[in-house]
């Protein structure tokens, strides 16, 4: 498991931020996201063997966000 | 083969309802029929009560509870429409181009539909408590002005945000503990029910001056049931009001998208400022905007006369003098004439306060600096001292929203 964190500068407001979080119920390898609209980032904790950077991109993607490696 | 579509409604059709409903409602409220009246009588039967409760709501209340609670439900259907302009921007971002890709949006409902469920669920269960427990749950004006201020404030911060003004505003919107969002995602569909709800709850700490007054008949009841039930259809009643005007100006935002973030944002802010504005004028600030005003306006006026002509202005301007020596403030449903009254100074009098079938805010008769509120009844004259004030000071009243106001110049 590793954690890391992407850069979400889209972010409007505080639903955004749990939005991102419902990733958590529908990524394979996901343990935890912790998204917050105050810092415009989200923080992942997941296992690198099952899931990649570019895969948690496109998926944030998918939910009408950008998103850039801290 | 053939997409079942529904065709959007021309955005002048909408415009023109939305119109149309605003004028027969500002028409009621200009108006004032009978059925304004909250003036339930003792003996009349308890349907009738409910069917009053219901029609005072569905009039007068329904408007001046979205001039005061506007605020929050702008702010609950802010979330949605920004989640709504995020989607949208992703659908588009995504190459599939379309002729009909103007927004659609049908979410709207949902979050109205909600904040006035917890709105209608949290008058219910405030009515029977005032039923039950009397007068012990009113806000003082004081209480309530702080928490005007706070509101005026948070919802100042939040439109600020929405311009993207600084960083700093982002921390007004609230982020919910981590563990609540997770329990709303994996108990709800979506994760924009909880915001209109808790907003809706926090409406009864707001109250406009009508439902004040509606409360202060709900603890007349001395009955939880009845206090209840009264609320309950009072609430009701604002309900389609605050509805198909949110929901027409939500409608009417998605034909026009692009620009709909910035008016909400600027909804939000003068909101804001108006909020905070009652709040100054509850705790009696000189600062407030309608203070400086009247302050101003009273400079002003003083200044363009030559001394002769001032005392013939100041006289015309104040009320006639009451038998016992003391001044008249007519108190009317569009607030308080004259708004500027003068006074002796370092003399004790008595202020005169003249209802005459007046149900407004107004009623709700506060001057902040003397620690004075009444509840004055709807026709009438209520008589407060006024204690000896130095010469050059002022005393500035208010109804308890903080929405009407003048003061005593002290000469």
């Amino acid at each position: 498991m590793i954690k890391k964190t992407f850069k979400i500068p889209d972010m409007t407001c505080s639903n955004c931020a749990m939005k991102l979080e419902s990733l958590e119920d529908s990524l394979d390898g996901v343990k935890e996201i912790n998204a917050s609209y105050h810092r415009l980032e989200m923080v992942i904790e997941y296992d690198e063997t099952r899931l990649t950077d570019d895969q948690i991109v496109a998926a944030v993607k998918k939910k009408g966000y950008r998103a850039e490696i801290a | 083969m053939s997409k079942k579509q529904n065709k959007p409604i021309d955005p002048v059709v909408i415009v023109m309802l939305g119109v149309v409903f605003v004028a027969i409602a500002v028409a009621m409220i200009a108006f004032q029929p009978d059925s304004n009246s909250i003036n339930i009588a003792p003996g009349s039967g308890t349907m009738s009560q409910l069917v009053v409760a219901f029609i005072t709501g569905i009039t007068t209340g329904g408007l001046s509870c979205l001039a005061v609670q506007g605020g929050l439900l702008a702010s609950s259907l802010a979330h949605q429409i920004e989640q709504d302009y995020v989607e949208h921007a992703a659908r588009s971002g995504h190459g599939k181009k379309s002729k009909t890709s103007a927004p659609v949006r049908s979410n709207s409902a949902l979050p109205i539909s909600l904040f006035l469920l917890a709105k209608l669920i949290a008058y219910t269960l405030l009515g029977a408590l005032l039923g039950w427990l009397g007068s012990y749950l009113t806000l003082s004006p004081m209480s309530r002005a702080v928490l005007m201020i706070a509101i005026g404030i948070f919802m100042v911060g939040n439109g600020l945000r929405m311009f993207n003004v600084h960083p700093i505003f982002r921390y007004f919107s609230i982020e919910p503990p981590k563990f609540i969002t997770r329990y709303i995602r994996r108990t709800a569909k979506g994760t924009d029910t909880a915001t209109p709800i808790f907003l809706g709850l926090l409406t009864i700490f707001i109250p406009c001056g009508v439902t004040q007054a509606m409360m202060a008949t709900a603890l007349g009841t001395g009955s939880a049931v009845m206090g209840a039930a009264l609320m309950f259809a009072f609430t009701l009643g604002t309900s389609p009001v605050f509805f198909v005007i949110a929901y027409l100006t939500t409608e009417l935002g998605a034909k026009l998208e692009k620009f709909f973030m910035r008016f909400v944002a600027v909804v939000v802010l003068i909101l804001g400022f108006v909020t905070l504005d009652g709040g100054l004028n509850l705790i009696g600030s000189p600062l407030s905007f309608q203070n400086l005003t009247l302050r101003l306006a009273a400079q002003g006026s003083a200044l363009n006369l030559s001394p002769s002509e001032s005392i013939v202005s100041a006289q015309a301007d104040s009320p006639q003098p009451a038998t016992d020596g003391g001044l008249i403030l007519e108190v009317q449903n569009s607030g308080y004439f004259p708004k500027t009254l003068k006074a002796p100074a370092g003399k004790d009098f008595t202020l005169n306060l003249v209802t005459d079938n007046t149900y407004s805010c107004a009623r709700d008769f506060v001057i902040p600096a003397l620690n004075f509120y009444e509840l004055l009844p709807d026709t009438g004259t209520v008589q407060v001292n006024i204690p000896a004030q130095p010469k050059g000071s002022t005393l500035f009243f208010t109804c308890s929203m903080g929405m009407y106001t003048g003061q005593i110049v002290f000469e």
